[in-house]
């Protein structure tokens, strides 16, 4: 897997038929837009499920400290009592260590989904925790590749001639880049310290660096694709002919038609970074220990998966259910402004 | 169109070389902004007895301490025209296109790289054609029973697909088919030509693990793709001529519906060296995704710009491909424009 | 695993037919199989003289270089024994006797003059290279001095003769003759070997039995590329190049001879090495028979670990072994500069929850002292910082904090290789248990390749960046006091960067005790010597000792005279041979 290959892809809707996703009417009539596209979003069940699993794991990851609290496990406690120290994992009863051990993981009403090998830490606050690392990466990403994206995209759009085709072309370049060697080596290669980060703090800024400053073509693409079309509109044609400077056309005239579609596509683009920072985490260049990853988790779970597959599952699911949430609703809100779906 | 193909080469070109100077700006450059002084970067290189004598030796044969401008000359001027390498008393020669000696191994890298190529393209070209097939499949019927309940099923499996990371199905496939129910055999990677039957074998779960991924994004496309073509009015002209629902579909509507797939195919082949470095961490695959995490691990920087200048020659070759197939599968599209 | 336990149970039942007939008490079904639980630590097990067949090496990483003057690691010293022979060798027996010295291509054990700085040796007239030509007490110069005069290409090997040896400047790949101007050994004939060293050292005879002593033919020395195909001493000589990465294959040499090599067995026909294969797929095929040995010796990973140790049927083909290697979290000396503040990390620390972050009994056991067990002069017994079950002493720990006033305790970090599992979770569990007295430590997690040279290894970024801790391992470079510990705790050993004595510990009394031990003949004497560094080194608490480990070794069937030998951490690869039959 590899980020580019989850993107958004350049030929649809929103993006391939600028003009008939209706840019370039009055605020009002973008306003009816969106309220046209809100009610067909509430009538999508899927689309309006996924929007409150959403919801629902940002509130988690937020309130993480604070579910653990009351589950009474905090991430990092270890809880040793409950394994065995040669197998490494848990014990079927820990009253009674002769039973053997317990390949589906020592899930009790304690450990609602049951403990880490070795440590016994309590898998449950992990995954929410785990929650907290992977959605605020995936966020601060995908508005660095937006915010870069969106501007480059504007520009090159708008203006045109060789700036278009120097822009475009170094989207061609960093699209060649093998981004996950390239992330693998910068994070072991940036000291401590740097614009005064360090630890995590400083992984998170490294990772978001290279995810955002690596994939914003993917969102220029589009930028541009639309700002090409906007431009030659009669209302931006209007404002120039009244001696509208550049920026006022870009920022007041074009850059609010693009909302919609940036939108879109950031909510699209979250997914892709989340299973990109899960890659990394995997691969060992994560987040330091012992703040917990789903990516670090899984990769902790590989030496176990043949004495305890259980490990395996609720990282990978956490990843997918989230990723999977994202992709419906994005689905949704793509298909809701799509002019095109029928109602 | 010789003119068209020299302009695209020209291009590839480029992009190769800005590839090559970010890569060595990034592992050469960057460490010594960061503080990393030529003996730091010798120490990774140097055993267990780091003596500042053994230091200082490493550094004058690895060429540390030069000016990057000139290390970097030197890797171009390798690359280019080839080196004679000195070992002792004896003089090897290392023609080009030389991507120099690891510095861990002491041995040439090309030859590595392109001994590990087999399985990492055993692995993407596999799963590529799986994933094609499979996707297209899907999404044509998908598109023609719109509505359905099978269109329904195929598309909802095909988000779940893109949701589903590899290092997770592919965990889950270890665990549960190989080990758990022991469906298919432990075994380390056979090449095609020595046992077909055991390069097969061992390679289908990573090709199902990969393709899975990549299939649901293709039979989204197609589907998206068939359902615009089919309201073409070419097509209702086609139908009014009462041709057979099969011969609409298949000599008219999936020709311009294949047209972007083959560019997300080869963008996507392109990638398959990026994605190799998860699908072979996971099963065990001794390719050259592999070889590049591990020279990245041990900070091999030889291999890892061969790796990265390998990874970016495949991006630039597939997409050459690409544009090059355009006129063959869309018979709109002209190179002439 | 299916093959494997069916092979077995056939042989017991055949077993137990053969004691019904001789009139014995049959002892019900099965096979004792429990008996020969870890007995490759202690004894030969399946002895046996039988020639022939192919003995199969698997290893998930590689050789660090088949050049036997550039490699470091215990299973590559063990290995290279195959095609390069040593001017000395361990006695190949099982038990207490193993780590004794015996003559390889020497006649006897060297002479030293009485200040033990020179050393004479004799070698036997009449020993070939694969090629037939005789070896010469030249040739063994030009090995050793080619391995640490070189001019920096060698990286890998240990630098004891360039620490020791009384020589001046040199590369012997500079100037037309190679060894002109390196008189540190001297060779009067060609069968006797003078070593001329700059000080005292009683233990240098050890030094003679690593890889580098091994004889090189000038002529055929390809400085790093000799690695390919190194010229052949002893009873395999390379079959094709070695391939890194790929493989190895040896097959037998004829003209080597068995009467002069009282070290080597050469059982088998030929010896293949498959390199970079999986530990997973290393250790299931190991079970199914289609791989003899697990060539690092680091024993099965921990998914074949928990599946043997439920597995009755297996557990007589298990050894457990110590790997010889201590693990320890350095307590850096310039960060945490209190001895007081030092102790109290000594007595919080939760021993118990370290160990179990090794696996457990079979992972290893609580280390509270310096030298691993198979040491001389090492005493594991010995506990300074004694707690209920391991747990740590809190009362202790703070009663120390406010002795050296940081009574609420005190912000540090520990540096840990993030590739390496066990010592993540070693940290983990530190960091844990250190918290329970107030002292907050941050784990920083640093990739292996350059911890020791940039990170945990490197004064200025421990200083720059407050790292306190840092987690470490070590195992013996020669199975003494002095080979075991002395780059650790050396004040000498300290290096600015790529520094191994990583809690840059330089105390007066220790460095004073490992000179006399140098100048001290008697090995009992200085096994004393070695306890009492012991004692000094846990005092200073600059290292928290974690465990001393183990390996789980699963000793295939059809491997003829396993046993372990210490010297190397793993069995005695000379000895070896298969019988498939």
């Amino acid at each position: 897997m590899s980020a580019p290959s989850h993107a958004p892809e350049a030929t649809d809707p929103v993006a391939s038929d600028p003009g008939a996703s209706a840019p370039g009417r009055s605020d009002a009539d973008n306003r009816s837009l969106r309220q046209i596209a809100w009610q067909r979003l509430r009538r999508d069940k899927v689309a309006m499920v996924s929007g409150v699993v959403v919801v629902l794991l940002i509130l988690a990851a937020i309130f993480a400290p604070l579910l653990a609290k009351w589950f009474g496990h905090p991430p990092t406690q270890f809880n040793q009592d409950l394994i065995d120290p040669s197998r490494r994992v848990p014990y079927l009863d820990p009253e009674n260590p002769e039973l053997g051990v317990d390949r589906w993981g020592g899930i009790s009403s304690e450990h609602l989904l049951g403990v880490e090998p070795t440590t016994g830490r309590d898998l449950f606050s992990r995954i929410l925790y785990g929650a907290q690392i992977s959605l605020l990466v995936a966020f601060l990403a995908t508005l660095v590749c937006v915010a870069l994206g969106t501007v480059l995209g504007i520009i090159a759009g708008y203006m045109g001639g060789w700036v278009d085709t120097l822009i475009s072309r170094s989207m061609d370049i960093f699209l060649a880049f093998p981004l996950m060697l390239f992330a693998i080596a910068l994070v072991g290669v940036i000291p401590e310290g740097v614009l005064g980060l360090t630890g995590n703090g400083l992984r998170i800024g490294v990772i978001v660096f290279i995810i955002g400053f690596f994939n914003w073509p993917y969102i220029a693409r589009i930028v541009r694709g639309q700002t090409l079309a906007l431009r030659e509109r009669e209302f931006v044609e209007a404002a120039k002919s009244l001696g509208a400077s550049n920026r006022h056309i870009l920022f007041k005239e074009i850059l609010p038609n693009l909302i919609t579609p940036i939108i879109v596509y950031s909510t699209l683009l979250i997914p892709t970074n989340i299973l990109f920072e899960a890659a990394l985490s995997f691969l060992g260049v994560g987040i330091n220990p012992p703040t917990p990853s789903w990516g670090k988790m899984l990769s902790e779970a590989v030496p176990f998966y043949q004495t305890a597959p259980y490990f395996i599952i609720f990282p990978g699911l956490a990843i997918f259910i989230t990723v999977l949430a994202f992709n419906l609703f994005g689905d949704g809100l793509r298909d809701a402004f799509d002019p095109r779906t029928s109602d | 169109m010789l003119n068209y193909i020299l302009r695209r080469l020209g291009a590839g070109l480029l992009l190769l070389a800005v590839v090559t100077a970010v890569t060595f700006w990034i592992f050469y450059v960057l460490p010594r902004w960061a503080g990393v002084t030529p003996h730091g970067m010798a120490a990774m290189y140097v055993g267990k007895a780091p003596t500042p004598e053994a230091l200082d030796a490493t550094v004058e044969r690895l060429g540390l301490d030069q000016p990057i401008a000139v290390q970097f000359f030197e890797f171009v001027r390798t690359l280019l025209f080839g080196q004679e390498f000195t070992f002792g008393r004896e003089t090897v020669e290392c023609a080009a296109p030389c991507l120099g000696y690891s510095f861990t191994t002491n041995t040439p890298v090309l030859p590595q790289l392109l001994d590990r190529l087999p399985i990492t393209l055993s692995l993407g070209l596999g799963a590529a054609v799986i994933w094609v097939i499979g996707g297209v499949a899907v999404g044509v019927l998908s598109a023609v029973k719109k509505g359905s309940i099978f269109d329904r099923l195929a598309m909802g499996t095909a988000l779940i697909g893109v949701s589903l990371p590899i290092y997770f199905t592919g965990l889950l496939a270890l665990a549960f088919l190989v080990h758990e129910w022991g469906l298919f055999p432990v075994s380390r990677y056979v090449p095609f030509t020595e046992n077909p039957i055991a390069w097969f074998q061992v390679m289908i779960l990573p090709w199902v693990t990969l393709a899975f991924l990549h299939a649901a994004q293709y039979a989204r496309q197609t589907r998206a793709g068939m359902l615009e073509t089919l309201n073409e009015d070419y097509i209702r002209t086609a139908r009014a001529k009462g041709l057979s629902e099969r011969k609409v579909i298949f000599k008219h509507a999936l020709r311009p519906t294949l047209t972007p797939i083959v560019t997300i195919l080869g963008l996507d082949i392109g990638m398959v060296l990026g994605g190799a470095i998860l699908t072979e961490t996971v099963f065990s695959l001794n390719g050259v995704g592999a070889y590049a995490i591990n020279s990245i691990v041990s900070k091999d920087l030889p291999v890892v710009l061969g790796v990265t200048l390998l990874g970016a020659v495949f991006i630039v070759v597939c997409n050459l491909v690409v544009d090059l197939l355009y006129p063959l599968v869309d018979p709109r599209v002209r190179i002439a424009k | 695993m299916r093959k494997r336990t069916l092979g077995f149970v056939a042989l017991g039942a055949a077993a137990s037919l053969f004691l019904s007939a001789c009139g014995g008490a049959a002892t019900g079904g099965g096979s004792d199989s429990a008996d020969t639980y870890d007995l490759g630590s202690t004894e030969v097990v399946n002895p046996s003289d039988a020639t022939g067949g192919t003995l199969k090496y698997a290893i998930a990483g590689d050789f660090d270089s088949t050049d036997p003057a550039n490699t470091y690691y215990a299973f590559n010293w063990n290995f290279s024994r195959y095609y390069a022979r040593t001017l000395l060798a361990f006695n190949p027996e099982p038990g207490d006797n193993a780590t004794d010295l015996i003559p390889d291509m020497a006649v006897d054990l060297p002479e030293p003059n009485e200040d033990f700085t020179e050393w004479t040796v004799k070698i036997q007239e009449g020993l070939k290279y694969e090629d037939g030509t005789e070896i010469t007490a030249q040739d063994i110069k030009y090995g050793i001095a080619r391995s640490n005069w070189n001019g920096g290409v060698f990286s890998e090997g240990p630098q004891y003769f360039k620490a020791h040896l009384d020589q001046a400047d040199h590369n012997v790949y500079e100037g037309s003759d190679p060894l002109e101007g390196f008189d540190s050994i001297e060779t009067p004939d060609d069968y006797t070997l003078v070593f001329k060293l700059k000080d005292s050292f009683s233990e240098f005879p050890n030094v003679l039995t690593q890889p580098q002593t091994a004889p090189v033919p000038i002529e055929a020395d390809r400085e790093a590329l000799y690695q390919e195909k190194v010229v052949s001493s002893g009873p395999y000589k390379f079959d094709g190049e070695y391939e890194p990465g790929v493989k190895l294959h040896l097959e037998r040499n004829e003209h080597w001879d068995g009467d002069t090599d009282p070290v080597r067995k050469a059982l088998p026909d030929r010896i293949e090495v498959e390199i970079g294969v999986a530990q997973d797929e290393i250790d299931e095929r190991l079970v199914s028979g289609e791989i003899d040995v697990d060539l690092s010796g680091t024993g099965v990973g921990p998914a074949m670990n928990a599946r043997l140790l439920d597995d009755e049927s297996v557990k007589g083909n298990l050894d457990n072994p110590y790997t010889g290697a201590l693990r320890f979290v350095n307590i850096h000396l310039p960060i945490i500069d209190d001895v007081a503040c030092r102790q109290a990390i000594m007595y919080a620390a939760d021993r118990d929850s370290m160990w179990r972050a090794w696996g457990g009994a079979e992972g290893g056991d609580i280390a509270t002292s310096l030298l691993p067990p198979a040491i001389p002069g090492s005493n594991t017994d010995s506990d300074l910082y004694p707690s209920e079950d391991n747990k740590g002493d809190l009362d202790k720990a703070k009663e120390k904090l406010e002795e050296c006033g940081e009574g609420d305790g005190f912000k540090t970090n520990i540096a840990v290789r993030s590739e390496r599992e066990k010592d993540v979770q070693t940290a983990e569990a530190l960091q844990q248990s250190l918290e329970r007295v107030g002292i907050d430590v941050e784990v920083k997690s640093f990739p292996s390749a350059d911890f020791f040279g940039q990170y945990a290894g490197s004064q200025d970024y421990v200083r720059e960046n407050n790292i306190g801790l840092s987690v470490s391992g070590w195992g013996p470079d020669w199975p003494t006091g002095y080979g075991f510990a002395s780059k650790i705790t050396h004040g000498d050993a300290i290096m600015e960067t790529g520094n191994f004595n990583t809690a840059e510990l330089d105390d007066p009394e220790v460095n004073g005790l490992w000179d006399e031990a140098l100048k001290t003949e008697d090995p009992e004497e200085r096994a004393d010597l070695y306890t009492q560094i012991d004692t000094l080194v846990m005092e200073n608490a600059a290292i928290l000792p974690v465990v001393f480990d183990k390996a789980l070794i699963y000793r295939s069937d059809e491997l003829t005279n396993a046993y372990y030998q210490p010297a190397y951490m793993m069995y005695d690869f000379m000895a070896l041979g298969v019988d498939r039959g």
